[in-house]
């Protein structure tokens, strides 16, 4: 991952998974800017879920910080050219 | 038994003294509440403070439910990142005490995350060791699958500071920073010679022997400024770029260095001009504190850094060329020709991640 470009200007292609009871959405992939934050995803998810708060997890495995930039994720955690972001109604991994 | 390193016993026993003043808005008390003395640690979270902070203020408090957060001269703090970080970013000129304000009421939620107390910062450092283990080992079942007591065991120790207890539990995790054969190679291999044969063999072909989580708070500044005193005041949080990557280091015995580390980190800064070693200026309020035995090998090889630098300069990119100001980590500002395995061993936070504050100057903003 990190020999590749870490340039930010470039779009992540995030992967949107529900988890437990969480609604499934029509569209689970999205384009969005490496320099948006992680906040950004939370944010998107929430409205499109019509949800004040919602558990969100990248690989099924931890909640990263919002203020962490998408690209920096992608470059960290991502493979197979996307993010995979998992969300959930209530907490899916402590 | 790991009891851990000298410098580890520094920074865990690192305090910052602390200031606190209750914002004037809270204040419904004449006269006013004397300002709250208090030692931060320094690997440990503001909101922490609060079970301390609270009795001094609580008279004077208008009704209302307590949504606590501190601000900086007007800049509210972010809770999420430790104290000494904090203070390292935002005081330029380490002031001490350092004066901060605290408010019960008005969260500024649209800067801030959400904080409810000792459970956020848990989870939030328990999800910043998750993201540290997935980097160095490629997952984090170790710390997924923590039993309870050891979860809870190991917060306290860093709520408590008790570094051999933390030594004790997150060892299990088998996240190990390179290992200390490792380390002793690459502090052994201190002559630029054998650093510049490492440097051949790395362009041939690197063996990959690790990732370390490094989160980066780097702030670009255009105008000059000669004293740390003369810092302009980072008013905003937009002015820092939080920036997560980590470092891989190549190879077995490669003196991979702290300077190596930040260009690697900081390509829009300093990846087109990497033909060059010798880039990035040493750090011209670089204090002398902290670091033992590497002072003298550092000296002398920043002294003939320095010499290749100037000529570099001169032959390729005459002044566009962006200069680190300042770069703390824990407080210290390490020469950037410490080892870089040095500055993991020693100089990381509880939750395996590398935090580094650099200031650096640009002739023109770069969008990070």
């Amino acid at each position: 991952m990190a020999s590749e470009s870490p340039s930010s200007s470039r779009k992540v292609v995030v992967h949107l998974r529900a988890t437990g009871d969480a609604p499934i959405l029509k569209q689970a992939k999205f384009k969005i800017a490496g320099t948006d934050k992680f906040a950004k995803v939370i944010d998107f998810l929430c409205r499109q879920l019509h949800r004040e708060t919602l558990f969100v997890y990248v690989n099924s495995a931890f909640s990263p910080n919002p203020d962490e930039l998408v690209i920096d994720l992608y470059n960290n955690f991502g493979f197979d050219g996307k993010l995979v972001v998992n969300y959930a109604c209530s907490m899916a991994w402590g | 038994m790991d009891r851990g390193t000298e410098a580890q016993k520094y920074i865990w026993e690192g305090a910052i003294p602390l200031q606190i003043h209750l914002h004037e808005s809270e204040v419904t008390t004449l006269p006013p509440p004397p300002p709250a003395l208090i030692l931060a640690p320094r690997i440990g979270y503001l909101p922490l403070l609060v079970p301390l902070i609270k009795p001094f203020f609580s008279s004077t408090l208008p009704p209302g439910v307590d949504t606590v957060w501190f601000d900086y001269k007007g800049l509210p703090l972010k809770w999420y990142i430790p104290t000494g970080v904090l203070f390292d970013l935002l005081c330029a000129e380490p002031e001490r005490p350092w004066n901060l304000t605290v408010h019960f009421r008005g969260y500024p939620g649209n800067i801030l995350t959400p904080c409810e107390g000792e459970e956020s910062i848990k989870w939030s450092f328990i999800n910043s060791l998750k993201e540290a283990a997935y980097i160095i080992i490629g997952n984090c079942k170790n710390v997924m699958n923590m039993s309870q007591s050891d979860q809870v065991e190991l917060w306290c120790s860093v709520m408590n500071g008790n570094l051999e207890a933390y030594l004790r539990i997150s060892s299990k995790l088998k996240l190990g920073p390179g290992g200390d054969e490792f380390s002793v190679k690459l502090n052994s291999s201190s002559s630029l010679k054998s650093r510049q044969s490492a440097l051949e063999t790395d362009t041939t072909g690197p063996v990959k022997t690790g990732r370390i989580p490094v989160r980066l708070y780097v702030w670009s500044v255009n105008e000059d400024f000669d004293d740390l005193e003369d810092a302009p005041h980072i008013d905003n949080w937009d002015k820092i770029s939080y920036i997560n990557r980590p470092v891989e280091i190549h190879g077995e015995d490669k003196y991979f260095t702290l300077r190596d580390a930040v260009k690697t980190l900081l390509p829009e800064f300093f990846a087109e001009k990497s033909l060059s070693d010798d880039e990035i200026s040493m750090p011209e309020v670089g204090d002398e504190r902290g670091l033992p035995s590497e002072d003298a090998n550092s000296m002398r090889s920043a002294e003939e850094a320095g010499e290749t630098m100037c000529q570099r300069v001169e032959s390729c990119c005459p002044s566009d060329n962006a200069e680190i100001k300042l770069l703390r980590i824990q407080g210290i500002e390490p020469k950037l020709e410490v080892p870089f395995a040095w500055v993991v061993n020693n100089l990381m936070n509880p939750e395996h991640f590398l935090h580094i504050c650099v200031y650096i100057k640009v002739p023109e903003p770069v969008a990070m």
